[in-house]
């Protein structure tokens, strides 16, 4: 068994390949896990008591951890000195580090190496305990599950078929060993007197039975989650998104994380809804990353303190000294109740005021608004915006950027030479920042890349931006937001990434309804006396896919606002064009056109018209869930009585014909069946007679203790088959050529019915809903040491 | 325990060498039953051990008809009966018989003891001195008499019914475990319900009723049935099922002495003759269980502790016998 689970626990191994870069990550490992199973096994062969092993396994691990993880500073290389032992703590701080601060596959470092063999130890001394120790195989299941678990959460590509199909097997194995351990256990096979029809018959049961079982547990498995709303898949990702604060300076993890979560989901689900002033409501921000480390944008830490506290107005952006002009417009926005908590408003450009419940803070930089307390869910806040949207000739003019701190230009020096070049050449003639910030977003919009929300990998070594840039073109926005900021502040534009939510679709009834799908990343880019504006170099790609409700600003579109829309879809009209240059027009589209918002597109359009309430698309089957649930629970009520009787029909088919002895104790084990069924007592002390004789009297009260009900003694025919019954029994257990007893069937279903008759109702509908006889614990054991006996 | 009182007890495949049986005991008991009534049990008990050619101990307090009880076992089978009145100065002499010098024929004449006979009847065993009680006991064990260097059997069938009285000790020499052993069963009267009591007024009121008692069967038919009791199966798992039950009561922590491997063949023999009874031609777990008590508990002796607990050993036997789980399909 020891054996067994190290084999299981090492064709475990393949499982984190996804998550661990390197080759030779899995070596120590494999080899604590190897050192602590065969500690097991063999101590196990003395047949002493097996308390000491796991004592024994944790000594083997920590003395063999030394020399592999600590070599240098050990005593000859083997023993552990004190400076090992900080060693080999410091390595294990490394591990977690860089566990911590790398996105999957994280590099196999001597740190991440130590952590995964101790990991594998503990797994294989838990395993060595459950399978071997407690003779529980099965439990170790759940330890492989959490292995399992590990690519699942952090990678997106999830197990690879062949490493889930290696720990299966690797799991059965350990089972049938288990099972063969056991069948060993109980002495050497005796074939089974029945001939082989009956065999057959039992077998098809058999199969038939565990494929039941198995379908109804599939069944389940599909039909449960649908039915009931607060057991989404989405819901675990809510675990699993952390904000964490330290003192007053609040970091979040990676935005860019879970706006590909939020991108990959497959449901589309509505985020906020929310109501505006605005003809055309502008993006909605949730995060500004502004430093780019070379190969990731990550925000600079915010602070908490009172000087952020908002209490009213916001602070004016970099580049303003006052107010803008440009009317107010207030949006009112309710975030969605079944949304994770977002510690990070999603805010129009620019806000001045915020009026939300609880204490929330403004970074005056970025003007993200933000909390350090846990904000409810289903949060309802309105914002007050500036409605400036500045026009190209107004960017066109715009100088070098004086009012903003250089930072916003700083790229790492490690940057590939040809993405430089790349830009150099796009903006080569362009004048202005503008002019250079259209050129470059136009490299992006021209066709020229593609669309795809699960781009493929970029190969070990390449840079991935430059991968990206020049070699396969394909991403989805948070690669075109990155690409094209790192870009402009190539071409000496201030810029940043902001992430967030698109404006979503026009619902009927004026609100606005912002779904995950919705979600997106967009480069800001800082122009002198106009702030910071975006832009989208996102594409709409072709054949329906791309960022749906993505918009390109006026400004941004090159022309003035009448030109070319490249990251427009179709349907779209009315969410593209900017109110300060049309808005009548833009005005009457929304309403003019509803029917455009249900236009084929690549988007699911359902939460949007369900919410709405304006669906024609077809017959309503949200039904089907929930009556597939109920059905399901149904068939898992019912498969106890579904295998009883499925047991009593075979039981009943096999009385006529063949040996009567064999007959006599198949009706017999079935009237013991039924009596367990009923409430009544079965002991392996009785003979047949004795309990022919009890049972004559079940129900009576004198006997078997009644459930319920008044005394209802079995009849006096159901006596009489009881009666014959045992003495079949008895003739074919004891006598030397057991005699045939014609009626078997007949008596049996007379004897049933009668103790059932006597038993009253709730005992039957117990019988017959939660047959007891299908318990082993309600079985009486067979008689001991009869193996011995029998010929 | 009833045993086929009703319900067709002896559906279980009546043949034609126990049908005989059964007629035969039935008659022996309607016949014994004309002199006590009311103690079906007792008669069945007293008939197996007859068939199982075993001997039978009963043990009561004076006066509830053991003594009727083996006279008119006897009376029924018409075959010769002893009695022996045990009284301390009774010798082993008078048990086995004594050779006679005939002084005109010039040699030794056996003149046979009252052991000479198919029923022997001790009355109050208990009274008689160790050396009598061994030697009624040793013809019980062999079926033989040795006196004087000669060696002459027995004539089957050969039953030592012995009574013996629990509740006089004064002047007694209780049975050792070793002589208990001998007896196949042990039985008690018991007192009669009140019905059996009051016809029991009625029906010796003019006369004995063991005078009208006429004998229903013989010694060779009894013989012959004892032939038919051997040949009754006893299934490997029932084997298994007595061997264990006597084991158990060598394991039991409330017995400080066990039962012999004689227990084991008593039990057997008995089991059979009591299904042969039952009409059937082999043994189920009922005829061990009814027969475990009677078998197995005079030959106990209870540890201290369940003295302690007043537990006697027909108790504990019982107790066993409710753990022991029966035979099951083989």
């Amino acid at each position: 068994m020891p054996l067994a689970s190290l084999v299981c626990l090492l064709s475990a191994l393949p499982l984190l390949g996804t998550v661990v870069r390197g080759e030779t990550w899995w070596v120590p490992a494999a080899f604590v896990t190897t050192a602590v199973c065969g500690i097991s096994a063999l101590y196990r062969l003395s047949g002493w008591n097996s308390l000491p092993v796991p004592f024994l396994q944790l000594f083997a691990v920590a003395f063999l951890s030394t020399p592999l993880f600590a070599p240098h500073e050990a005593l000859l290389g083997l023993l552990p000195t004190w400076d090992s032992l900080e060693h080999l703590a410091q390595v294990f701080g490394e591990g977690v580090a860089s566990i911590d601060g790398n996105a999957p596959p994280v590099a196999a470092s001597y740190g991440v190496t130590m952590i995964i063999a101790l990991v594998f130890a503990v797994f294989a001394m838990a395993s060595d305990f459950l399978a071997v120790t407690a003779r529980c195989p099965g439990m170790v299941g759940g330890l492989l599950l959490a292995l399992v678990t590990v690519p699942l959460v952090v990678d997106d590509a999830g197990v690879g078929a062949v490493a889930a199909a290696s720990c299966a097997l690797g799991f059965l194995f350990l089972l049938a060993v288990d099972m063969w351990v056991r069948g060993r256990e109980w002495g050497t096979r005796v074939p089974d007197g029945r001939d082989p029809s009956a065999r057959l018959l039992g077998r098809v049961l058999r199969v038939a039975t565990v494929s039941a079982a198995s379908a109804a547990a599939v069944l389940l498995a599909l039909t449960v989650p649908l039915a009931v709303p607060s057991l989404r898949s989405d819901a675990f990702y809510a675990m699993a998104d952390g904000a964490y604060t330290g003192g007053d300076v609040l970091t979040t993890t990676h935005p860019l994380v879970s706006l590909r979560r939020e991108l990959g989901a497959s449901s589309d689900r509505t985020v906020l809804t929310y109501r505006t002033d605005a003809e055309q409501p502008d993006y909605l921000r949730t995060y500004v990353l502004n430093e780019f480390d070379g190969e990731n944008w990550t925000m600079t830490p915010v602070s908490a303190s009172g000087d952020t506290l908002v209490s009213g107005e916001l602070p004016l952006p970099a580049g303003w000294d006052g107010e803008p002009d440009g009317g107010p417009v207030t949006t009112r926005i309710s975030l969605d109740s079944d949304s994770p908590r977002m510690d990070f408003l999603p805010l129009p450009y620019w806000a001045r005021a915020v009026d939300a419940p609880g204490e929330w803070y403004a970074d005056p930089d970025s003007l993200m608004v933000f909390t350090t307390d846990s904000p409810p869910t289903g949060l309802n806040f309105s914002v007050e915006t500036v409605d400036r949207v500045p026009t190209g000739d107004e960017l066109a003019g715009s100088g070098a950027p004086v009012s903003l701190p250089g930072d916003h230009r700083n790229l790492p020096s490690g940057l590939d030479p040809s993405v430089q070049a790349l830009t150099d050449g796009l903006v080569e003639g362009a004048e202005s920042p503008y002019e250079r910030a259209l050129a470059i977003q136009e490299y992006f919009t021209g066709g020229l890349f593609t669309y795809d929300l699960s781009p493929p990998g970029v190969p070990e070594g390449a840079d991935p931006l430059s991968h990206f840039l020049l070699e396969d073109r394909v991403g989805y926005c948070e690669q075109f937001a990155g690409a094209m900021a790192v870009m402009a502040r190539q071409a000496d534009i201030p810029a940043r990434v902001a992430v967030g939510y698109t404006a979503g679709e026009r619902m009927g009834d004026g609100r606005w309804a912002v779904t995950v799908g919705d979600a997106h990343a967009w480069p800001e880019l800082y122009f002198e006396g106009a702030g910071w504006v975006r832009f989208e170099p996102t594409p709409a790609a072709s054949g329906g896919e791309g960022q749906g409700s993505a918009t390109v600003p006026d400004y941004a579109s090159g022309d003035g606002g009448a030109g070319e829309r490249p990251a427009e879809e179709p349907g779209g009209p009315d969410t593209e064009s900017s109110p300060s240059t049309d808005p009548s027009e833009d005005a009457e589209e929304p309403d003019a056109s509803p029917g455009a918002d249900e236009a084929p597109e690549d988007r699911e359009t359902e939460p949007a018209s369900a919410s709405g309430g304006g669906s024609d698309a077809g017959p309503d089957l949200s039904w089907l869930p929930a009556a597939g649930g109920a059905v399901g629970a149904l068939l898992l009520l019912a498969l106890p009585a579904l295998a009883r009787a499925l047991l009593r029909w075979s039981r009943t088919a096999s009385l006529s014909g063949g040996e009567p002895a064999a007959a006599a104790h198949t009706a017999w084990r079935e009237l013991r069946d039924t009596c367990l069924d009923l409430g009544g007592p079965w002991a392996p002390t009785e003979s047949p007679r004795a309990t022919a004789e009890r049972l004559s009297r079940f129900g009576t009260g004198t006997d078997v203790p009644r459930p319920d009900g008044v005394p209802a003694p079995v009849p006096a025919e159901a006596v009489a088959a009881l009666w014959r019954l045992a003495l079949a029994e008895e003739s074919a257990r004891y006598a030397p050529a057991p005699t045939g007893a014609g009626g078997l069937r007949a008596d049996l279903a007379a004897a049933c019915a009668g103790l059932a008759a006597a038993a009253g109702r709730g005992a039957r509908v117990r019988a017959a809903l939660l047959p007891r006889s299908l318990a082993p614990w309600h079985r009486p054991r067979p008689a001991r040491d009869l193996a011995a006996t029998t010929p | 325990m009833s045993l086929g009182t009703h319900h067709g007890g002896r559906g279980g495949g009546v043949q034609e060498d126990v049908g005989e049986i059964v007629a035969v005991a039935d008659r022996v008991r309607g016949a014994i039953e004309t002199v006590i009534e009311g103690k079906p049990e007792v008669l069945r008990i007293a008939l197996t051990v007859l068939l199982a050619e075993g001997h039978l101990l009963i043990e009561d307090v004076p006066g509830v008809g053991k003594t009727m009880l083996a006279k008119a076992l006897g009376r029924a089978v018409d075959c010769s009966v002893q009695r022996v009145q045990f009284t301390p100065d009774l010798l082993p002499s008078d048990i086995t018989g004594v050779s006679v010098y005939h002084q005109d024929r010039r040699e030794f004449e056996f003149n046979p003891g009252p052991v000479f006979a198919n029923i022997v009847l001790g009355d109050e065993i208990n009274r008689a001195s160790p050396k009598t009680q061994a030697a009624l006991l040793e013809c019980m064990a062999e079926r033989q008499v040795s006196v004087d260097g000669q060696t002459r059997a027995l004539e089957r069938p050969f039953m030592v019914v012995a009574t013996q009285n629990p509740s006089d000790m004064e002047g007694t020499y209780a049975l050792p475990e070793a002589q208990r052993d001998r007896f196949m069963a042990r039985v008690s009267v018991g007192y009669p319900a009140p019905q059996a009591e009051l016809d029991m007024i009625d029906s010796h009121s003019s006369r004995s009723p063991l005078d009208t008692l006429v004998p229903v069967t013989d010694a060779a038919q009894i013989r012959d049935l004892t032939d038919r009791v051997r040949a009754v199966h006893v299934a490997p798992g029932m084997r298994r099922y007595v061997v264990d039950l006597v084991n158990s009561t060598r394991t039991s922590p409330d017995l400080r002495l066990g039962a012999s491997p004689r227990a084991t063949l008593h039990l057997v023999r008995a089991a059979r003759a009591y299904a042969a009874l039952d009409g059937r031609h082999y043994v189920v777990p009922d005829d061990v269980q009814a027969l475990a008590v009677p078998v197995l508990a005079h030959r106990l002796l209870p540890a201290p502790e369940a003295q302690m607990e007043r537990l006697s050993p027909e108790q504990i036997v019982a107790k066993l016998v409710a753990r022991l789980p029966v035979p099951g399909p083989q």
